[in-house]
């Protein structure tokens, strides 16, 4: 053994030593999260995703040049360390190195790392030209990426150097496999020193290589860069499928006395898994409808935030004293952040890997609202409403099914055996404007001989705003209600104009025993005219721009549905927004935020409908009536309402069929 | 503090009234019953009084028939600490409850301050916070908007027409009769609508408060739903035109000018 092997056996043992301390705190701190979270179904779809994600990078992709340049950095990264393995192996036992693979093998591994240390030194350059040159709003400024970026550039250099003057000094068999670093020591031999000096050099910098490595071991664990640890398993451990619920409260299980998140603690470890694995890409906040109108909401800070409420508590969650964590409520997570989400999940799905934010917030306002009944004053009625009304606006109970007077349309409790039951809800029910929406759709029914009925006054919200705001008890008031009255007409097929409760109920009356096939007016009347029931004729010469609603889009993942609704009418001309599709900009009233006064910074349903009017075209087609009065809004707000309509799609469907 | 306050259930507000069969009275099926709005304000002063004053308990009482019970519970689950039902039948008189509730007040040990909603949102008729004072013998302030508290009076601020305030100031025990702007009710967090469900009702019988049938002064004879609203009427032409329209039929058809 040499004084080598010894120096690295004991700097290496203190470094891993370290590391693995830090890494075991992080750990433990996850591990003593009280909030519940099963995230182990649909294993061979995890590991698909985990393929993908990970090693694909699919994900980071997304983002055209900082997502190659990341795919370069990552690939480079696990090229590059079968490399660093070895000198580890080596300088533990010399003839330890990893020739046994074959010499073409070996061969190919050395241009393979040569090759990707080069690109990676290229792609920190780019990002160092990305972090200081161009500076995107949602990268922000970083110390920590900052030295990351210094890391990585050296880790590289050090490599070149090495491998460089070893060529110089030791000559190997395979010096010309190593095309950049042979090119490189070209340069340097005019330096004209002994093959001993030169050896010397390369392991000189083959120290400062590893040096580096275990550096960076001992840095990542209060980095960002933990991503390179976290992000993997966080991706293997995301939500699967997309069409997430809100998971369930138990309110007869007496043993809870805490609903809701009121302390860092009263999230679940997957919440934490998230904080570590946030590489503060901003990309959650580039595409954040609240924070691009001025809203102290960004997704990023959020988890920053929570992350840092879980640093600033670690002693206390480390030794189990619970009643002495921070709440969560502090002066970076305010009233005004929590409520300013839309819950329109872009976050979500512009992270690269896989962060949950709505879940979070989700479960904020539970503690807010139904612990301590702090909420927006404005939701209060909405609440009573819901509550003596079965409505969010008041309205009676008893006028529900008046919207239908005067054409024909039967209740469940009239005739039941039908095709289809029309879930109205309370928006088609109540909303003047709303009303018009569901009469087409009720038409385009009758016009493709569909047997339908409603449920009338037996019908009653979802329940999907009080959950939305964190009124978890109100919901399931509403929608064991429901499901009672559903499965008593033993309810197979629902169709729904209103993704809200179109989510809801497909989504998460499972979880209290509601199984129906429940289907949004979009995918049925896309269905209706693929069988040849719904043929549109009249001609509709008019520019369509449509706007995504969240919750069919991004929620349940329907976006050609409605689209191909719009391009089966004769004569229209479909355009796109600039943002469409899963990069879509919330209406602004998701979340239950369609209840609530929008005090601070720009209108959501201004900017999206500034969005909407660069189009040009003269409809803005809506498959929401949230989305239908939001942009109805915002048109009026800008003046544009003799020159702009917005219409659903059931009502542009049915003036083209006759 | 001995903290008391009266509230009345009453229909919801977007109730559509239907009458009974021989038209004495609404008919009840299908209604849904709330806390009447003004007795919300009532409740919440109450609490915050409560938690002014360490030590201090709320109870919350009610007259009328067996469904009244629910509409106490939701005043426990605001965070009352107790309540008192009073047995009266379905129409009972403002008369009838005003000394129902003061003769269940009467048979309190001590009673600091009473508390009630200006009037109830179905009859709006006003009476029960004057008329209960009276059976009690204590001061009376109604249409509160502000309350000052010491430990032997209070100082209300109270409208009066014209839009103008005044201030009067009653000795302690006192009944006050609040007026919407008092507060802003509480939303009721779920701990406490858990804990409403096993706090105590009493339960009195009008005999047990000294009321009898003869308390009741009114009879109801017969009513009448108000006769539905005439369709609107729209007027077109020219700016100047439609003006002088509107002024004629203001004038002569609606004769308000």
């Amino acid at each position: 053994m040499t004084w080598q092997t010894f120096l690295f056996i004991a700097v290496a043992a203190a470094a891993f030593g370290y590391s693995g301390y830090r890494f075991k705190i992080l750990f433990n701190m996850m591990k003593m999260h009280q909030g519940k979270s099963s995230r182990l179904n649909l294993i061979s779809e995890r590991i698909m995703t985990a393929i993908v994600n990970v090693l694909g990078q699919k994900a980071v992709l997304k983002k055209k040049n900082a997502g190659i340049m990341h795919a370069i950095i990552f690939w480079g990264f696990i090229v590059i360390t079968t490399g660093t393995l070895e000198q580890f192996a080596t300088t533990l036992y010399a003839p330890a190195n990893f020739e046994f693979i074959g010499q073409s093998a070996y061969k190919g591994l050395a241009f393979l790392q040569d090759f990707f240390t080069v690109a990676v030194l290229l792609a920190v350059f780019y990002a160092c030209y990305r972090r200081f040159v161009v500076r995107p709003e949602g990268l922000g400024k970083s110390r920590d990426a900052n030295i990351v970026l210094a890391l990585t550039g050296s880790l590289m250099v050090s490599i070149l150097l090495m491998n460089a003057f070893h060529i110089l000094g030791l000559d190997p068999w395979y010096k010309h496999s190593l095309a950049f670093s042979n090119g490189i020591a070209q340069a340097l031999s005019s330096l004209g020193l002994s093959p001993e000096a030169y050896t010397n050099l390369g392991t000189f910098f083959k120290w400062i290589h590893m040096g580096l490595v275990l550096g960076f071991a001992v840095y990542i664990p209060s980095s960002k860069h933990l991503h390179i640890v976290a992000a993997g398993p966080n991706t293997f451990l995301r939500t699967l499928p997309r069409e997430k619920g809100m998971k369930p409260i138990n309110f007869e299980d007496e043993t809870v006395t805490q609903y809701g998140a009121a302390k860092i603690t009263d999230l679940s470890w997957k919440d934490a898994l998230d904080y570590y694995s946030c590489t503060e890409c901003g990309r959650c906040q580039d595409l954040c409808p609240a924070h691009n109108t001025q809203k102290p909401l960004t997704p990023k800070m959020l988890i920053l935030d929570l992350k840092e409420n879980m640093y600033r508590n670690k002693e206390k969650l480390l030794a189990g004293k619970y009643e002495e964590i921070s709440p969560i409520m502090d002066e970076n997570v305010t009233e005004d952040v929590i409520w300013a989400c839309t819950s329109c999940r872009a976050c979500e799905i512009a992270c690269p890997v896989f962060i949950e934010h709505t879940d979070k917030i989700y479960e904020i306002r539970r503690n807010l609202v139904m612990m301590e009944s702090k909420f927006p004053a404005e939701v209060q009625s909405v609440f009573k409403n819901m509550e003596t009304n079965a409505s969010p606006w008041a309205f009676s109970a008893a006028d529900r099914g008046n919207w239908a007077e005067g054409l024909a349309i039967k209740t469940m409790a009239e005739d039941a055996n039908v095709d289809v039951l029309l879930w109205v809800g309370c928006a088609g029910s109540y909303d003047d404007r709303n009303k018009k929406v569901l009469k087409a759709f009720a038409s385009l029914l009758k016009k493709a001989g569909v047997k339908f009925a409603i449920l009338g006054t037996e019908e009653q919200c979802t329940g999907d705003p009080a959950r939305r705001i964190g009124n978890e008890y109100l919901y399931q008031t509403l929608a064991k209600a429901n499901i009672e009255t559903l499965n008593r007409y033993a309810v197979k097929q629902i169709v729904t104009a209103c993704p809200h409760c179109f989510n809801t109920i497909k989504n998460e009356y499972k979880d209290f025993g509601g199984q129906y096939e429940v289907h949004h007016h979009s995918q049925y009347i896309a269905k209706l005219i693929g069988e040849g029931k719904l043929k549109p004729t009249k001609g509709v010469d008019e520019t369509v721009t449509f706007h995504d609603s969240c919750y069919l889009g991004r929620w349940n993942n329907v976006y050609d549905q409605p689209r191909d609704v719009i391009k089966s009418l004769p004569a229209v001309r479909l355009v796109e927004m600039k943002s469409n599709h899963d990069q879509s900009m919330c209406c602004g009233a998701g979340g239950g935020r369609m209840w609530m006064e929008e005090t601070i910074g720009k209108r959501v349903n201004v900017a999206r409908t500034e969005q909407a009017l660069a189009t040009k075209a003269g409809i803005i087609a809506a498959s929401c009536p949230f989305c239908m009065t939001m942009m109805s809004d915002g048109v009026k707000t800008k003046d544009m309402q003799d020159k702009v309509r917005v219409m659903d799609i059931a009502e542009l469907m049915d003036q083209a069929t006759p | 503090m001995n903290i008391f306050v009266c509230i009345k259930q009453v229909p919801d507000t977007e109730t559509k009234i239907k009458l009974n069969a021989d038209a004495t009275g609404i008919d009840s099926a299908g209604i849904k019953w709330i806390m009447s709005p003004f007795d919300e304000f009532a409740v919440e002063e109450g609490l915050r009084l409560k938690e002014k004053n360490a030590g201090s308990t709320v109870t919350v009482l009610s007259a009328g028939p067996a469904r009244v019970v629910d509409t106490l519970r939701t005043a426990l689950a605001m965070g009352a600490d107790n309540g008192i039902h009073i047995e009266l039948p379905e129409n009972a008189d403002n008369n009838m409850s005003a000394k129902a509730l003061a003769g269940a007040l009467k048979k309190e040990p001590q009673v600091d301050i009473v508390f009630m909603g200006k009037e109830a949102i179905d009859d709006g008729a006003a009476q029960v916070s004057q008329l209960t004072s009276e059976y009690m013998g204590i001061p009376c302030v109604t249409v509160a908007l502000a309350v000052e508290y010491s430990a032997t009076s209070v100082k209300c601020k109270r409208e009066i027409e014209g839009g103008a305030f005044e201030m009067i100031e009653a000795s302690l025990p006192a009944l006050i009769a609040a007026q919407k702007g008092l507060n802003e009710p509480r939303y009721a967090s779920l701990p406490n609508i858990m804990k409403a469900k096993k706090k105590e009702v009493k339960m009195l019988k009008a005999a047990d408060v000294g009321v009898s049938d003869a308390d009741q002064k009114i009879r109801y004879k017969g009513l009448q739903l108000p006769p539905p609203k005439p369709a609107g009427k729209k007027i077109s032409g020219d700016p100047a035109a439609q003006a002088k329209e509107l002024v004629r039929l203001l004038h002569e058809e609606a004769k308000v000018i």
